[in-house]
């Protein structure tokens, strides 16, 4: 135990001391936070719906920003009062004619422009139409209604009793008594997404150290000097800690700012930002866990090969299997109580995301998350002293890189 | 503290390179392990440390079996290697913890070592801005850092210049008045005389020669003189011995100073010494033959082959 603390100091410092790993924590922080903070320095009203910045006294001067829509009535159906109603953002002006309305959106004075040429019948002129253009579907709401209006006026209808009667307001109140997925699959996703950038990325980092001992001469020193088990799991939980330490201090300080400004972004980040706290711990317990297990196997992995530059090689396997998890994992999401991620909750490759996702979405019993849980602490221990043996037996194996069924049989005979 | 390797026996791929090693060293001495390149006294060690399991055969240390974790070894290996990106005290003081040293006293015995070895400038700098001789320096120094009772060094003196060698033979002669147990292993035979009192040439994966230097050469050394004379050449000694003294000894081998010759079954030196008496040879050196430790050496691992 007491070596194995050496180990985990040595390596943690490591991390600590690491220039570029504490500024890039740092560096993603602040961006985090002041990217979240944004809403209360600039408007962004146009995004979040919220006027966070400035007063009513603003409201005059940004008259002269507003865009500028054209057109041009050549039936008399248009009302340009109901228009501006509809398009509160633009302002609205009407043409001389199809020609000076051509040439204004040519010329980018005016953002847009409608020639209406009859009742149900337009035509719409914008310069570059972007992949979120909605004002021609707007437009054709108003046609409707300006339509409408007229229609009722000529039978002598009352259109607000008709508009009524269609769209009769209905009073729901939504009584969920156990998961709302609608509102926690995107955070489950993000929390799926991070802890396989986590694995990746540090069981990598992982793999890459426990190579440059061999590559750099250092093994027969440490070997030699302490157990294969206080080395291989000092790395690996070093490299978890530092892992938790960057995703943590990143994750932390983004739904902290969140929190505080939870208002200005009018809640429009709830679906991801706005996670519940036994949803956290899941993801705290499996995500770190699963985390866990797979670093373990990196480490073993990076033992089998000597060079840097064979470690993704080593580790193609292993991605394998990562990836495939990954991919189920997050197409089972719309089925979190479904037989397969059922059967995926309890497989330790696999159970950091989808007992998490049954927790945070579906319908799970307390011994299953006990009995998966248990499964995966024992698949830990498990890998991290068959790593340790991998570990050892690589120790003097330099040259080509060993296959894991080679390393396997070796193991079991050497035992 | 006795340390004894007993029939050692190792395999690798179905083919056997030791084939029953036996080797035995007590504290305060030296062990000087000699052999060829692949003769096997890497192997050796390597089972010594652990980092191998011997097929068959024990190793103990009094009597009891030597389990190398329990015992602060000081253990260089023949592959050499620290951590090239990092701090060269931090490494120490992590090697010295590794082997049970507190980090306070690690802190200490690191840059007494630095010190010893004439490194402690570099204490803070990163291990690969150093060249590569205060490299092997500060690998020595990590080797020695935790106060090991035995030390193991492989090949300790490759690479290292004639200045630094001379501070490493005083660094091992230090650690055998300190009563430590020293076993090294070299191809420079000039060391290996000058600090071990026990040897062991392997080859070929077997002791054949082993015990202690003083008497390994008075046994290669007896019934053996070395002849010099004043008054003629080493060409025209050697050809007088062969026609005039054929019955008392023949000429075993010339050095650049002097012949040696071998006295014939049942003849005794005085005879010899008689017999050049009465002739008109004017002796420049005549006495006992002391073989160096390389003759011995060429002579057994040649004999073998």
């Amino acid at each position: 135990m007491n070596r194995f603390l050496v180990v985990l100091k040595y390596e943690l410092k490591e991390y600590f001391t690491n220039k570029v790993f504490m500024g890039l924590t740092i560096a993603l922080a602040l961006f985090g936070a002041a990217a979240l903070f944004l809403p209360r320095f600039v408007d962004m009203s146009g995004f979040t719906g919220v006027k966070t910045v400035g007063g009513a006294d603003d409201a005059d001067e940004d008259q002269g920003e507003k865009d500028i829509f054209l057109y041009v009535d050549q039936v008399g159906a248009v009302r340009a009062e109901i228009l501006q109603e509809m398009f509160p953002e633009v302002l609205w002006q009407a043409a001389e004619d199809a020609d000076a309305l051509q040439k204004a959106v040519e010329s980018q004075e005016a953002a847009a422009g409608f020639l209406v040429t009859g009742k149900t019948e337009y035509e719409y002129f914008v310069f570059n139409k972007s992949m979120t253009d909605h004002n021609a579907a707007m437009f054709e709401q108003a046609m409707k209604l300006f339509y409408r209006m007229d229609y009722c006026r000529e039978r002598d209808l009352d259109l607000e009793e008709i508009s009524l009667m269609y769209d009769v307001p209905i009073t729901v109140t939504e009584q969920i008594l156990n998961k709302d997925s609608g509102s926690n699959y995107w955070y489950c996703y993000l929390l799926v997404i991070i802890v396989f950038m986590l694995i990746v990325y540090y069981g990598q980092m992982i793999a890459v150290s426990v190579t440059n001992e061999k590559s750099n001469r250092a093994i027969e020193v440490l070997v030699t000097s302490t157990s294969p088990n206080s080395l291989l799991f000092g790395k690996v939980i070093a490299g978890a800690i530092a892992g938790v330490f960057q995703m943590g201090v990143l994750l932390g300080v983004i739904l902290l700012a969140y929190q505080v400004n939870r208002e200005q972004w009018g809640g429009m980040l709830d679906m991801f930002l706005h996670i519940p706290g036994e949803v956290l711990a899941a993801f705290a317990f499996f995500g770190l866990g699963g985390y866990l297990f797979y670093a373990f196997l990196y480490g073993a992995m990076g033992a089998l090969v000597s060079k840097t530059e064979d470690v993704s090689k080593s580790v193609s396997g292993l991605m394998v299997v990562i990836m495939l998890v990954y991919f189920f994992s997050l197409l089972q999401l719309n089925n979190v109580d479904g037989e397969v991620i059922k059967v995926l909750s309890f497989l330790p490759v696999s159970s950091y995301s989808t007992m998490f996702a049954r927790i945070a979405m579906g319908t799970v019993a307390a011994w299953e998350i006990v009995v998966s849980f248990l499964i995966l602490v024992l698949s830990i221990a498990g890998t991290g002293l068959l790593g340790a043996k991998l570990y050892r037996m690589g120790t003097l194996r330099y040259g080509n890189p060993i296959k894991l069924g080679a390393a396997l049989k070796d193991i079991r005979k050497s035992n | 503290m006795k340390l004894e390797v007993k029939g050692i026996r190792k395999s690798f791929g179905g083919k056997e390179v030791l084939h029953g090693i036996d080797l035995h060293v007590e504290n305060g001495r030296a062990l000087g392990l000699l052999g060829r390149n692949g003769a096997g006294k890497t192997t050796t060690i390597r089972i010594l440390m652990d980092v191998f399991h011997a097929d068959s055969g024990e190793i103990l240390l009094d009597g009891r079996k030597f389990v190398p974790a329990k015992h602060r070894i000081g253990y260089l290996p023949e592959e050499r290697g620290l951590y090239p990106k990092r701090k060269v005290i931090d490494q120490m003081v992590y090697l010295a913890c590794l082997r049970g040293m507190g980090a306070i006293e690690a802190r200490e015995s690191a840059r007494k070592w630095l010190a010893r070895l004439e490194v402690a400038e570099y204490e803070t700098r990163k291990l690969e801005t150093l060249s590569k001789g205060n490299q092997q320096k500060v690998q020595l120094a990590a080797t020695l850092v935790s106060n090991p009772e035995i030390v193991i060094l492989d090949e300790p003196f490759s690479g290292l210049d004639p200045v630094n060698s001379q501070i490493l033979k005083e660094v091992v002669n230090e650690l055998i008045a300190e009563d430590r147990l020293v076993i090294f292993s070299s191809h420079q035979m000039s060391y290996v005389e000058e600090f071990c009192d026990e040897i062991a040439i392997i080859n070929q994966g077997e002791v054949v020669l082993d015990g202690r230097l003083k008497e390994i050469k008075k046994e290669y050394g007896s019934n053996r003189l070395v002849l010099a004379a004043e008054n003629c050449s080493l060409e025209e000694l050697a050809d007088r011995v062969k026609r005039e003294w054929a019955e008392l000894a023949v000429v075993a081998d010339r050095k650049r100073e002097f012949l040696i010759l071998e006295l014939i079954e049942g003849v005794d030196r005085r005879m010899l010494m008689a017999a050049l008496a009465g002739s008109d040879v004017e002796v420049e050196r005549f006495g006992s033959y002391e073989p160096s430790l390389n003759d011995i050496f060429v002579k057994k691992v040649g004999e073998e082959e």
